[in-house]
């Protein structure tokens, strides 16, 4: 089989990430430099080879009137002919700087972001960027994944018997994370679907193991024309296609489960249309499993099966490494790692590491096409990309 | 009740479009926006209708009535201002718009979707007074 799609000329090159960890003694900024060092030396390229980047600037300094990536045009000490400055991370910068490339705005583009230095200074709290600071919100202590509760309730009061595919989902992500050693929560577990309903609760229908984790590393990415990546050192993994999708700005409006079920299924649909393939060819999905029914849904939204149908599916067909629905190969950001800002692209990574052959004892066999997604319905957008090996 | 800490609850700060909701509230009335030319009533606050655009539009009282749409207990606060549990509730009002908030003057058992409830009003002692929502008393007219 081969793999061609409209985005298919343009490649990612190089991956790389720092430690995950709990905490990480460095800053933000540290981190997000050694993800992007790591990425163009797996690309086998240096900095003077960018002409590209989208990336968020956590400081000291900076930003002062363009956001990000012309700050790190000023670190790397490079002059750049593009930046993508919309969502620096994860599948709409993936798509961006394809979109940039393809249309010959520049040629190589670097991705880097994360978070490290921040989680002490938030005891107490619930991580930064999971408190929406809007005047008909945070009043009411109406957190994130509250935001997420509130629509998983209603699914829930329509089909309650899918709390039980729910716990199922965060137990075997968590067991997938728990045997991935680059994991935070590697040798935690193994966890039972009934140890997911048993854990404390943290704000209904979740418990503490439906709920992904907060903490510190980076992650990072370069994108180059597929011409040029088959000079490089590794197998480029080719972008076959995509779709975005933004409801609204998040956690202002709460969310209708009516409304936001579907939210990335028409962002699906488009990145299949663009290369030709369909849901049953996805030979492993990088959901964004920032809770367990989340799984649920994206599984319902990329058109898998019909609404309140996804727990008999994961049920039937397994989203284990081994399973017909390989889901979070790495751990998620369940288990693996979720860094901020920096955790769409974490899945990029898995992503690419799967096509390549080199994700080690949690090896997909065979994995070609691998589906990345990012944000749920909770936060009212939902981006998905396509990847696949260049043949 | 669970749920009120009111010293440390983050506050909001009202903008120029949102400031008559707010002292709206600090006199036990719950105000949204009604466009002028098409009727639609529309919250959080927007400077045009999101239907017709128009930017004539009315505060206009609301009954404050209303039905659970989704309804959830965080048992963990999130940040300080908040004594776990406590209710976080989306409330479809009788003039067909919705609003987050919270649920107050019952017990720490989830709250149906689709229960009847009625406005209340947490004070944070200051010059801000919080919408929020109780359960509708027996006979309240629903
Ligand atoms: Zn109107």
């Amino acid at each position: 089989m081969s793999f061609r799609g409209r985005l298919a000329d343009v490649a990612i090159v190089g991956v790389g990430s720092t430690q995950q960890a709990r905490r990480l003694g460095t800053t933000s900024l540290h981190a997000s430099l050694e993800a992007a060092k790591a990425a163009l030396a797996d690309a086998g390229l240096t900095k003077d080879d960018v002409d590209g980047i989208a990336a968020r600037w956590p400081g000291p300094g900076g930003t002062v009137f363009q956001p990000g990536s012309a700050d790190w045009a000023g670190l790397l000490g490079i002059h750049v002919d593009w930046i993508g400055d919309s969502y620096p991370q994860g599948v709409p910068a993936v798509l961006d700087a394809a979109a940039a490339i393809s249309a010959g705005l520049c040629e190589t583009v670097l991705i880097t972001g994360g978070q490290a230095g921040v989680m002490e200074a938030e005891a107490g709290k619930v991580a930064k960027y999971t408190r929406p600071a809007n005047e008909f919100v945070e009043p009411y202590g109406s957190f994130t994944s509250t935001q997420f509760a509130l629509v998983a309730q209603r699914y829930l009061h329509r089909f309650p018997e899918a709390r039980g595919a729910m716990a199922e989902v965060a137990a075997t992500i968590r067991n997938t994370g728990s045997a991935n050693p680059e994991a935070v929560m590697h040798g935690r577990g193994p966890y039972t679907a009934q140890d997911v309903l048993d854990a404390p609760k943290v704000v209904d229908p979740f418990t503490r193991l439906d709920l992904c984790l907060a903490n510190e590393g980076a992650a990072a990415l370069v994108l180059t024309t597929v011409e040029r990546a088959r000079a490089c050192r590794a197998a480029p993994v080719v972008v076959l296609g995509g779709g975005m999708e933004w409801m609204r700005q998040q956690y202002v409006d709460p969310p209708r489960y009516e409304e936001v079920r579907t939210v990335g299924a028409k962002a699906a649909r488009r990145a299949f249309s663009m290369c030709g393939l369909g849901p049953e060819d996805v030979d492993a999905f990088q959901l964004y499993d920032v809770n367990s029914y989340e799984v649920l849904r994206q599984f319902e939204a990329v058109g898998l099966c019909g609404e309140g149908e996804a727990g008999e599916l994961v049920r039937e067909r397994g989203i284990g490494v081994d399973g017909g629905l390989p889901t979070c190969t790495d751990g998620g950001v369940l288990s693996f790692s979720h860094i901020g800002w920096g955790a769409p692209t974490l899945k990029i990574i898995e992503g690419v590491r799967q096509i390549r052959g080199e994700a080690g004892h949690r090896q997909v066999e065979g994995a070609e096409v691998v589906l990345a997604a990012g944000a749920g319905a909770g936060a009212q957008y939902h981006n998905v990309v396509l990847l696949g090996p260049d043949r | 009740m669970s749920g009120v800490d009111v010293a440390e609850r983050p506050r909001p700060e009202p903008s120029d479009l949102t400031r008559p909701f707010w002292e709206a509230a600090r006199e036990h009335r719950l105000v949204r926006q009604v466009c002028d030319a098409c009727g639609r009533g529309f919250f959080t606050p927007q400077i045009a209708c999101p239907r017709c655009l128009s930017t004539a539009w009315t505060w206009t009282p609301s009954t404050g009535r209303g039905t659970v749409y989704s309804a959830t207990v965080v048992h963990r606060a999130p940040y300080p201002g908040f004594t776990s549990p406590y209710h976080v509730v989306m409330v479809d009002l009788e003039e067909d718009w919705t609003m987050l908030s919270n649920l107050v003057g019952t017990g720490e058992a989830p709250v149906a979707i689709g229960s009847a409830v009625e406005v209340d009003w947490l004070e944070l002692e200051d010059e801000i007074t919080l919408p929020v929502f109780r359960p509708a008393d027996e006979g309240s007219g629903r």
